[in-house]
């Protein structure tokens, strides 16, 4: 199919300093768990964007030095000619598929506690890092400022050297160049502090340098978090966020704004809950509506939408559409709307399970929507490609069309299986996803602090994308509205069977903490509800809530609002140190805090419930159980566990005979029903299955690609011989 | 009679004169301006005469009225009736609405005089035998068709396709037509229930006021609630607003919600995004307001007003009252 | 008991389709084939009556080229006992009653109690073609049944209709009799695959107009139209856009509204 005309403004190319910049499609630099370490899966995972059509993609922060180390968490680094010649191996792969690479050039300064190298970091003046944990910088003199910009112009000829077409000095997300321009942390009272000029000075000089060391040849870049968002102790656009711009305007290629620091990232790499599309808008598009610029802009805010990139570029917003998470999501997007291939998109839900990797330092990437992000290389997962599974001949039942057994429906479609069948006991197919993407609602009132409650309803394009890849599947067929028995399973006529039934709330209040119920727990009683109770509204909930979470993700905190924004009073226990532990990685805590603060939801940590009676919990304090507490309320709802729906699965199972006789060849269990999981890790199980579904042991996952040290000497094929299937990825 | 005559049967139920009807003598009047023959009026029911004075409008010269021994509409009576009546007036065209009550005999008819047929008709002209234009897979396409070798065409014609004829100025001449129908009916009437309304079906109603992202506050969704009702509409929505919670999934039109069909479509504020666009460009009659001349919803909409959707609200809310 | 159903392969366009060069069709590489959507509705109806009778055959029928094969055995894997096509060049593009008048042929051998058509096709929507049907075959009829109640003893059916704005008319018929039926009688079930593998050696017999009687001129002259032409509609440059104040937006669109609303 043609493109439409009206999109034709995001494939116009435009210049970059020396370099041109193939269309408007720009990966700005983000992490992806990979670094300079394992150079296969960054040049894989950079090269399927640029395969799909991106026009840059960039490393993720580039540590420039040993005293900038981020361990646990992942940077890449380019500290020697081993870093150069691993990064080389991104930059070809981009360059094959007509892509420019970018590097971002990284000093964090106390923000890097430098836990492997040991190193001491510096900084503009000695305050300890406002993200780490007693980390302190080392006051720079003239010497040590002159010693870390012969860093950035070291590591700039480096980069040059790799192949890269883009170097950024980055300074967003209050890494070194910003704390110099910030007041916030610079206190000096020498030419580097004091008024913007000496503030800016450092910054500005770094990209001198650079710009003399390589700027004939590569495009200068600078990230510029255009306002801290913390007024007027910091950097503010109207003030000297604008003047930067153009104060160093005539320094770089391009610019790449965004917004806040690392401390609160998750106003930059907005969550959906608390985050619409285009959120940065306010703040990164006054650079170029108050013209103070003369060059080319890129920036991001989870845009997703074809239409609204448009629009960005059109009404002057910025030149370039950046995004991180809508390319990991779909790095094919370029290429779909160059095909008109629109429903094709698989759109971001911003659940930035992605981030939360990273965040816990040291995993791979992950995705929900795309689950072979991560997986380019170390097990040859291809987004678009699927070769045709061996055993394609068979059939399949997939029973249960939530997360799991959908994308394993769907993938095996895309192998090519003669028949697919994909049958849910509902009408509507989605699984959980269904009423989890009502939830993240409070009250519907602002919060004092950006990022309001919007709720989960972009969780939902989980089962949008699929629904329509279903449809387009000429040998799947979905049947909603039908639950099977065990009988009907056997008589179905299906080869393959495999069961994807999900999982239940545990309604006795068991739980991880003290793996035994509660006394006096149980959800059948009409005033003691599970979550999916609470959203499916089947029971009365009574004016005081308590609610207990052992999980430690989103669920508990989710329902807390809900009712707090419908005018219950909510009290939220948990055993753990803080409620919904999880969110702190996917950047969704600080807003929740915040709603919850603000509906008045008291919170109890360190808390567990040892008995449950009508209108009173019984909790304790866990590192001192003697000291007690009751709950005097009406409604208890119980979000302590879940355990898997395997019942059909295990009947099935018992009767290999049967299964033998009815010509079942393989009966597999997958997503929560295995075990009960997030959504993320439900879709790669059904994926994976796909994928291996004729491997001689389905169940058992294939060895990947494990990018290590190997004694002695290695090559590249050493490593992409512990792959034991067929790769899609060229 | 002749080719150029015409006969329309009107429609009636519960003993009232069903609105179609009139624009079918419309559609007669319009046919006999460019034939030159004669338009007659052909009521059957059980007591006929009560339509005279609203079957009366200038420019018909005859009104059949034809009584059936069955208190309500019988397929098989309304069957036998218009056959004879085809072979009595030998008119070159007959026209019928395409309702319920037409498709249960007006097809039969067609099959047991060889008449021409076409139904669900959009347009009809007359250029020396009767000209048609039908919609074809659904309305995406237009059809026009023939009627070789024909003397008597049947049509039946969709609602809206013309205008209603005015009441006239005086009384039509009638002929009461008696028909040996005692006997003809096959089926027993009953009865009749009125269905009541069990939970919102976007994809059944005729008429949706549908809202998108214009509508920009979550406290406005109340008053475009109420304006549907005062309208007579169904409130949809578009997907931005159920990701926003600001409504259910069961009222959204779109790729991934629901693929609708209705009279009427009439969208406030809704750019038309693609997979919008695919759940609703088949509406038989869309109607798009929004302040973007440019948003692509204009493209697909029969009528357009770029306007500010709220100033609209206001009037209409005044007109409505 | 038998029950015939009278199906069609319906053609869906996709999103970009492209007519051919003389008008006369849509370019079949646009087109998606599927069962009608009534007909599921229909066959399931006869299914379900086939099941609480105890016995009966239910036997599908339609007129069309061998690419209705495949709706034809997914009717017979979903439960249907027998299918028959009936096809020759002479029948491409034909109208409802052409349509009609080879159907009657093909159901009047089988001499059924119950004939259910669905009420329209999606894709040419006369909702003619079971009406025109039962004239041919001189049964008595109902269109537009939305609820059924057989009584095999009695040889009739309780029907409902389903009228404009919700209304419903309840009737009784004696059967035999041709009823058409609207979507969402029932819920149509849906064949396991070991059902659409069984389908596969269900008897589908494939005849033609002369092997059933019928000479060519006569189904030529049953013929109610021909299509002369096919193209886009007329859309000008979009929208017929209306200009003024909100007030005078608001008083044509409550016109427009109450046009199109009418009958």
């Amino acid at each position: 199919m043609p493109r439409d005309p009206k999109y034709d403004i995001l494939f116009e190319p435009i210049q970059l300093g020396p370099k041109t910049l193939k269309n408007r499609f720009y990966q700005v630099p983000h992490c992806i768990g990979a670094g300079s370490e394992k150079p296969g899966m960054q040049a894989y995972h950079r090269g399927m964007k640029a395969e799909g059509g991106w026009g840059a993609c960039c490393t993720e922060y580039c540590s420039i030095h040993p005293e900038s180390d981020d361990t646990s968490r992942v940077s890449a680094r380019i500290w020697d000619e081993g870093d150069v010649r691993n990064l080389a191996a991104m930059c070809d792969r981009l360059h094959q598929f007509g892509a420019l690479a970018g590097i971002e050039l990284w000093y964090g300064g106390p923000h890097a506690p430098c836990m492997e190298t040991r190193a001491t970091p510096r900084g503009p003046s000695q305050i300890a890092s406002d993200f780490e944990l007693n980390i302190f910088p080392r006051y720079m003199d003239q010497d040590d400022i002159d010693t870390v910009q012969q860093m950035y112009v070291d590591a700039a000829i480096r980069a040059r050297e790799a192949g890269f077409d883009i170097i950024y000095v980055y300074g967003a997300h209050a890494y070194l160049p910003f704390q110099f321009l910030s007041p916030f942390y610079n206190r000096r009272t020498d030419k580097y502090g004091g008024s913007f000029e000496n503030r800016a000075r450092f910054w500005r000089e770094s990209l001198e340098k650079v710009r003399e060391a390589v700027g004939d040849d590569c495009a200068i870049a600078s990230r510029f978090a255009v306002d801290h968002l913390l007024g007027p102790i910091s950097i503010q656009v109207g003030e000297d966020g604008a003047r930067f711009v153009e104060y160093c305007d005539d320094l770089v290629d391009l610019w790449d704004f965004t917004v806040g620091d690392i401390a609160e990232w998750g106003q930059n790499a907005g969550p959906s809950r608390f985050f619409e599309e285009n959120h940065e808008k306010p703040y990164t598009g006054q650079i170029k509506a108050g013209n103070h610029t003369n060059k080319p802009v890129v920036g991001v805010g989870r845009i997703t939408n074809p239409d609204t990139m448009v629009a960005i570029i059109s009404s002057g917003q910025f030149d370039i559409i950046g995004a991180a998470r809508p390319s990991i999501s779909d790095p094919f997007l370029p290429q779909k709307i160059d095909e008109g291939r629109l429903d094709d998109i698989r759109e971001c839900i911003g659940c930035n399970q992605c981030i939360s990797r990273w965040e816990i330092g040291g995993p791979p990437m992950v995705c929900t929507q795309n689950a072979t992000a991560g997986e380019e290389y170390r097990r040859g997962w291809h987004p678009e490609k699927f070769h045709p599974a061996a055993n394609r001949e068979k059939s399949v039942l997939v029973v249960g069309a939530g997360p799991a057994g959908m994308e394993c429906a769907m993938v095996l479609g895309k192998r090519e299986m003669s028949a697919v069948h994909l049958v849910d006991a509902s009408k509507e197919i989605g699984g959980c996803v269904n009423w989890i993407s009502q939830l993240g609602h409070s009250d519907g009132k602002d919060n004092l602090f950006r990022g309001s409650a919007r709720g989960l309803g972009e969780w939902k394009r989980i089962v949008n994308y699929r629904q329509i890849q279903l449809d387009k599947l000429s040998n799947v067929e979905v049947h909603p509205g039908s639950r099977l028995s065990a009988a009907e399973v056997l008589e179905y006529g299906a080869e393959i069977v495999i069961i994807a039934t999900g999982c239940h709330f545990a309604t006795d209040g068991m739980n991880a903490a003290t793996h035994t119920p509660i006394e006096g727990a149980d959800t059948s009683l009409d005033w003691q509800l599970t979550p999916d109770e609470v959203v499916g509204e089947t029971k009365r909930v009574g004016q005081r809530v308590l609610v207990l979470e052992n999980e430690g993700y989103f669920m508990g905190a989710s329902v807390a609002q809900k009712l707090a924004g419908e005018g219950h009073a909510v009290t939220l226990v948990t055993q753990a140190a803080e409620i919904a532990h999880y969110m702190d990685y996917t950047l969704e805590a600080p807003m929740l805090h915040r709603d919850l603060e603000r509906l008045g939801v008291g919170i109890h940590t360190y808390t567990m419930l040892e008995k449950i009676e009508p209108g009173v919990c019984h909790g304790y304090d866990v590192w001192n159980p003697a000291h007690k507490e009751q709950f005097e309320v009406d409604t208890v709802v119980l979000c302590t566990a879940r355990i898997s729906d395997d019942a059909l699965y295990r009947e099935l199972k018992a009767d290999k005979g049967r299964l033998e006789a009815e010509g079942i060849e393989g009966l597999y269990v997958i997503g929560d029903a295995s075990a009960p999981r997030m959504i993320v890790d439900s879709i790669f199980d059904g994926h994976r299955l796909a994928r291996e579904i004729d491997s001689p042991h389905p169940e058992m996952p294939l060895p990947f690609i494990r990018e290590r040290r190997l004694w002695g000497d290695s090559t590249n094929e050493d490593f992409r011989a512990q792959l034991l299937n067929t790769v899609d990825v060229v | 009679m002749s080719a150029g005559d015409v006969l329309v049967v009107a429609e009636t139920r519960r003993g009232e004169l069903r609105e179609v009807s009139r624009e079918l003598i419309g559609a007669g009047l319009a046919i006999k301006a460019a034939s030159g023959g004669r338009l007659v009026v052909a009521v059957l029911d059980h007591e006929p005469g009560r339509f005279v004075q609203s079957l009366s409008v200038d420019g018909v010269d005859e009104l059949l009225l034809v009584p059936t021994p069955n208190e309500h509409f019988e397929a098989h009576v309304s069957q036998r009736a218009l056959e004879e009546l085809i072979d009595a007036e030998q008119a070159g065209l007959v026209v019928l609405a395409y309702t319920i009550d037409s498709l249960g005999f007006g097809p039969a008819v067609a099959a047991a005089r060889r008449l021409g047929f076409a139904s669900d008709v959009t347009s009809l002209t007359w250029a020396d035998g009767p000209a048609v234009t039908r919609g074809a897979y659904g309305d995406k396409l237009v059809a026009e068709l023939e009627f070789p070798g024909k003397d008597c065409t049947l049509v039946m014609l969709r609602a809206g396709t013309f205008e209603p004829a005015p009441e006239g100025s005086q009384a039509t001449a009638t002929r009461t037509v008696e028909l040996a129908l005692d006997g003809v009916a096959e089926t027993e009437h009953l009865g009749f229930e009125e269905v009541a309304d069990t939970g919102v079906d976007i994809t059944k109603a005729p008429f949706l006021l549908s809202i998108g992202r214009g509508v920009e506050d979550k406290d406005d969704v109340p008053r475009f609630e109420a304006l549907a009702e005062r309208f007579g509409a169904t409130l949809s929505v578009s997907r931005p607003l159920v990701d926003a919670g600001w409504m259910p999934s069961a009222r959204q039109v779109g790729q991934s919600g629901k693929t609708v069909k209705p009279r009427v479509y009439l969208a406030f504020g809704i750019s038309g995004a693609v997979q919008h666009l695919a759940g609703m460009r088949t509406a038989e009659t869309i109607i798009a307001v929004n302040t973007d001349p440019e948003a692509p919803i204009f493209g697909v909409a029969h009528y357009g007003a770029v306007a500010d959707l709220f100033e609209v609200a206001d009037e209409l809310e005044q007109a409505l009252e | 008991m038998k029950i015939v159903v009278p199906v069609k392969q319906v053609a869906a366009l996709d999103d970009e389709f492209e007519l051919l060069d003389d008008g006369s069709g849509v370019d079949p590489d646009f087109l998606e084939l599927d069962l009608n959507e009534w007909d599921a509705f229909s066959l399931e109806a006869a299914l379900q009556l086939r099941e609480a009778t105890g016995d009966g055959e239910v036997v599908v029928v339609t007129v069309g080229d061998d690419d209705a094969d495949e709706a034809l055995r997914g009717c017979l894997a979903r439960g249907a006992d027998r299918a028959l096509r009936i096809w020759d060049e002479s029948l491409d593009g034909a109208d409802p009653l052409a349509v009609a008048r080879v159907l009657a042929a093909g159901v009047e051998r089988e001499r059924p109690d119950l004939v259910l058509c669905g009420v329209q096709s999606s894709d040419a929507v006369n909702g003619a073609t079971g009406v025109a049907l039962a004239g041919y075959l001189q049964m008595p009829h109902v269109a537009v049944v939305k609820q059924l109640d057989f009584d095999v003893a009695q040889s009739a059916a309780t029907v409902k209709r389903e009228l404009e704005g919700g209304l419903v008319e309840v009737l009784r018929v004696r059967t035999p009799a041709l009823l058409t039926i609207q979507t969402g009688i029932n819920e149509p079930r849906y064949a396991n695959l070991r059902a659409i593998k069984q389908a596969r050696e269900k008897p589908l017999e494939v005849s033609s107009p002369g092997e059933l009687g019928l000479d060519a001129d006569l189904v030529a002259a049953a013929a109610g139209s021909r299509r002369r032409e096919l193209k886009h509609p007329e859309r000008g440059e979009g929208a017929e856009m209306i200009d003024g104040s909100p007030s005078e937006v608001a008083a044509r669109i409550v016109e427009i509204v109450r046009e199109r609303m009418s009958g």
